[in-house]
């Protein structure tokens, strides 16, 4: 008899000291997961090699920048065209030089090279014609990877 | 192109970078046929070999997708 009393002594004890160790929890609806977010996806990267500027001239020193800036020529001078570019990478650099008269037009000379540039670079093409350019209207279109980078009108007087 | 315009067909051009240009080499290629088409003179072919001792041991010894340095002239 006295084990039983000892017992029900000690659950009671025990009841009572789990109901006083209880937390009242707010009676709130419950909150719902924060939905997942959406990252927007990274932008991106820059294009690695892109033209910065480019300009014509009858001369370039040795950083293919140009010495004498031009867009007029006389018949006896080579032309250049200057291009500047940033960013890094592999690149197609594309010259396309035509002569304009009306409506029609000729190819003079197309020309290309592959750079493998780490930062700003300078780059040239040029084109001469031993017994002198007929006057008249030209141009040049300068490419990067076979997309126009720009062009620009020539005259030859 | 009609008669009435002019005969470019003498048109000299070429180009240089302050970047390093790269070639990439294609069938029927040889050290001497791209000096020619870069610096003008078959017989700089050496310089492009210097250039590329890295990946080239001999120089008659090139192949197609090959990617070669091209020093400035």
């Amino acid at each position: 008899m006295e084990n039983r009393i000892l017992c029900t002594l000690i659950v009671s004890t025990a009841l009572v000291l789990v109901a006083c160790g209880k937390k009242e929890e707010p009676k709130t609806s419950p909150t719902p997961a924060p939905a997942p977010s959406v990252q927007p996806a990274p932008a991106p990267a820059p294009a690695g090699v892109t033209v910065s500027s480019l300009t014509t001239g009858s001369a370039v020193s040795a950083d293919n920048k140009l010495s004498v800036a031009t867009e007029t020529f006389a018949k006896t001078d080579t032309m250049y065209v200057s291009v500047d570019t940033t960013g890094s990478g592999t690149a197609n650099l594309a010259a396309k030089w035509t002569y304009r008269k009306g409506d029609k037009v000729a190819v003079v000379k197309e020309d290309s090279m592959t750079v493998n540039t780490t930062g700003p670079a300078t780059h040239e093409f040029h084109v001469s014609k031993p017994d002198g350019w007929p006057a008249g209207d030209y141009e040049v279109e300068v490419m990067l990877d076979g997309q126009s980078a720009g062009s620009k009108k020539l005259t030859v007087k | 192109m009609s008669d009435d315009m002019p005969d470019f067909s003498n048109v000299k051009g070429g180009s240089s970078s302050t970047a390093t240009k790269v070639y990439v080499v294609v069938a029927g290629d040889s050290l001497s046929k791209i000096a020619k088409r870069e610096y003008g003179n078959a017989k700089e072919w050496n310089r492009i070999f210097e250039a590329n001792k890295d990946i080239l041991k001999d120089p008659d010894k090139i192949f197609p997708g090959q990617t070669l340095k091209i020093p400035p002239q």
